[in-house]
């Protein structure tokens, strides 16, 4: 018989997984702990091996070395077992088409062994729970993106499974949606449900996991939390954007004998680090002040991790297939008015 | 939206001793999850009747007059056929439905819940091959209506639709591992209109074989849908074929047919299964 899982058998370990599709090694021994009760998101661009790695754990494919044991179950050995403490939500939503959202709950319910009233209850329940009130009756095939999203998550939570796993839960999705999922998100960690999460939006990863591993072709580039991720890249600092080359030759005056500056001609800021943060930015923004030199912005930045992946892979997150996430442009910024 | 909605219940691991009773519970569900499509989808059944009735009419009444087969009316030699030639296309329609269910998502959630993997095939086969049945209903009900006079006894009534089943079944899981093993619907269906459908016309369907040019003649007596028509063909009609030894005795080569195609796709289908990926 396997053993019993505990509480304090992590409910994914997964040592060396490994696996190939010909020449082509989409998962390259990874190392994978999640802990119970965690959010863990497994972050990388398009074809870094999220997927797979995900369908491996689900019983989905078979690793070509390694192991992995969900709630102390084996992936392979066992994978009948793991089916019934697990619930994936993949990347397209997962739902006969040619069902109503009602009746694609009620045949997981019924699927998952619940008799006629017990699922009728449970899928009510989600029904109210996911707002799929209004649409309940209409055809899976009929429905917008956010609303399958919604009967998606709603079917992988029929039984509350021990690991949740949510494969890009949000791409494709309109910022309104996308919402809507974040906020499920948040209600089911709140609830303890321990959650696996791949995402290619950094955004993402920061807003939602205790935990991030950056996967790229297939390995693991860094792990941590998104805080510490961070600072490996580097500390916060403070950028002023001189209005022009001149203003920017008296703010490297200026600021050059109080701070460690740094100069980016071309963006004509002058970067101070700010270990302080909030203190260093109104140091910097009285002296600024003082001086009258013209300036367009004052910023207090966080590295993002945008900044942490173009740093550890020497490439920007998912450059090829999102262009936006990788700006730097879109860096959230705390600014003052200079 | 509740927050304490939520089923408060850990999944319970399924007890492993009712193996066998969850694996029924499961087939009849996903058969029941199939058959809800035929009236949401109803093009899915045209394969089965719109296009044999378009060719009942076609070769009853436009080409059938230049066809002359000895002993018997055009009517009745072309039925046989016709029911052959649907139950052939079922592979087709097979195909196409499993290889569309393969690209969506749905199967990929099946596959990770705890529910047998061979019950989310047979559910599959079981829905295909009630459409198939409904697809010949009308077919049938077609060729009566038409005039069509079959002359059987209770005996080869009984015969007749025991090899029909069979073969639906055959053809069922044939078009299910191709389905499996094609990329795309569209491929499929450019199989079936390669592979199936001449095999399907030159199986003495519509035209004597004996008739045809030496080359085609030899496909055709050995072409499992020919043993399958002069199945239909001689427990309706009493007619004897002749040729090779599988037109001489269809119905015992018909049988031997579906056994082998079984035992080379059901095992086949179910390896696939374990190793598809979804797109």
């Amino acid at each position: 018989m396997p053993k019993i899982p505990t509480p304090s058998t992590p409910a994914i370990e997964a040592h060396g997984l490994t696996k190939r599709f010909g020449q082509f090694t989409a998962v390259d021994q990874l190392d994978l702990c999640v802990e119970n009760g965690t959010v863990v998101s497994l972050l990388g661009p398009n074809g870094a091996g999220k997927t797979t790695m995900v369908r491996m754990l689900a019983t989905l494919l078979r690793p070509d070395a390694g192991s992995a044991r969900i709630a102390g179950l084996d992936v392979v050995a066992e994978a009948d077992r793991v089916r019934s403490v697990i619930s994936l939500t993949g990347q397209f939503a997962a739902l006969d088409k040619h069902l109503t959202a009602e009746e694609n709950l009620r045949l997981m319910a019924a699927l998952r062994g619940h008799r006629r009233s017990s699922a009728r209850q449970i899928v009510g329940a989600l029904i109210e729970r996911f707002d799929i009130d209004e649409f309940r009756d209409r055809l899976v095939k009929n429905l917008s993106g956010g609303q399958r999203r919604r009967v998606d998550l709603a079917a992988g939570l029929i039984d509350r499974p021990q690991l949740l796993v949510l494969d890009e839960p949000t791409t494709g999705l309109d910022p309104r949606s996308r919402q809507v999922v974040w906020s499920t998100v948040r209600e089911l960690v709140a609830e303890g449900v321990t959650l696996l999460l791949t995402t290619q939006y950094l955004e993402e990863a920061d807003a939602l996991a205790d935990r991030v591993v950056l996967i790229d072709h297939g390995r693991e580039v860094a792990a941590g939390t998104p805080a510490q991720l961070k600072a490996q890249v580097g500390e916060q600092r403070v950028d002023v954007v001189a209005a022009d080359s001149d203003a920017l030759d008296h703010l490297a005056e200026l600021l050059g004998p109080q701070f460690e500056t740094s100069v980016a001609r071309e963006q004509r800021t002058v970067s101070v680090p700010a270990p302080e943060e909030a203190a260093d930015l109104a140091r910097v923004a009285a002296l600024v002040r003082d001086s009258r030199v013209a300036v367009d912005e004052i910023a207090l930045r966080r590295p993002t991790l945008d900044d942490a992946f173009l740093a550890l892979t020497g490439h920007a997150a998912g450059e090829d297939a999102d262009a936006d996430a990788a700006d730097p442009d879109h860096r959230p910024a705390e600014e003052v008015a200079a | 939206m509740n927050a304490t909605a939520i089923n408060p219940h850990v999944s319970a691991p399924v007890p492993q001793g009712f193996a066998a009773r969850r694996y029924v519970r499961d087939t009849l569900l996903l058969t029941a999850r199939s058959l809800r499509a035929i009236p949401r989808v109803p093009e899915r059944l045209l394969d089965v009747t719109i296009q044999p009735i378009v060719f009942i009419l076609l070769f009853l009444y436009v080409f059938g007059s230049a066809i002359h087969v000895h002993g018997i009316s055009y009517k009745d030699y072309l039925f046989p056929g016709i029911i052959g030639q649907s139950l052939a296309f079922g592979i087709i329609g097979a195909g196409v439905a499993t290889s569309n269910d393969m690209t969506e998502g749905v199967v990929d959630r099946f596959r990770s819940m705890p529910v047998s993997r061979l019950s989310i095939i047979t559910g599959q086969v079981m829905g295909q091959v009630c459409e198939a049945l409904l697809g010949m209903t009308i077919v049938v009900c077609f060729g009566l209506a038409l005039g069509w006079h079959p002359h059987l006894t209770l005996a080869h009534a009984l015969e007749l639709v025991g090899l029909m089943v069979l073969a639906m079944f055959a053809f069922t899981w044939a078009g299910v591992l191709f389905g499996m093993l094609v990329r795309s619907p569209d491929a499929m269906q450019g199989i079936g209109f390669i592979v199936i459908f001449p095999l399907s016309f030159m199986a003495g369907t519509f035209v004597p074989i004996s008739g045809m040019d030496a080359i085609p003649r030899a496909i055709a007596q050995w072409d499992p849908i020919s043993a399958l028509v002069a199945s239909v063909r001689g427990l309706t009609q009493g007619t004897h074929s002749t040729g090779s030894w599988q037109l001489e005795h269809p119905q015992l080569a018909m049988a031997l047919w579906c056994v082998l195609i079984l035992a080379v796709c059901v095992p086949l289908a179910l390896r696939r299964f374990n190793r598809t990926l979804a797109a």
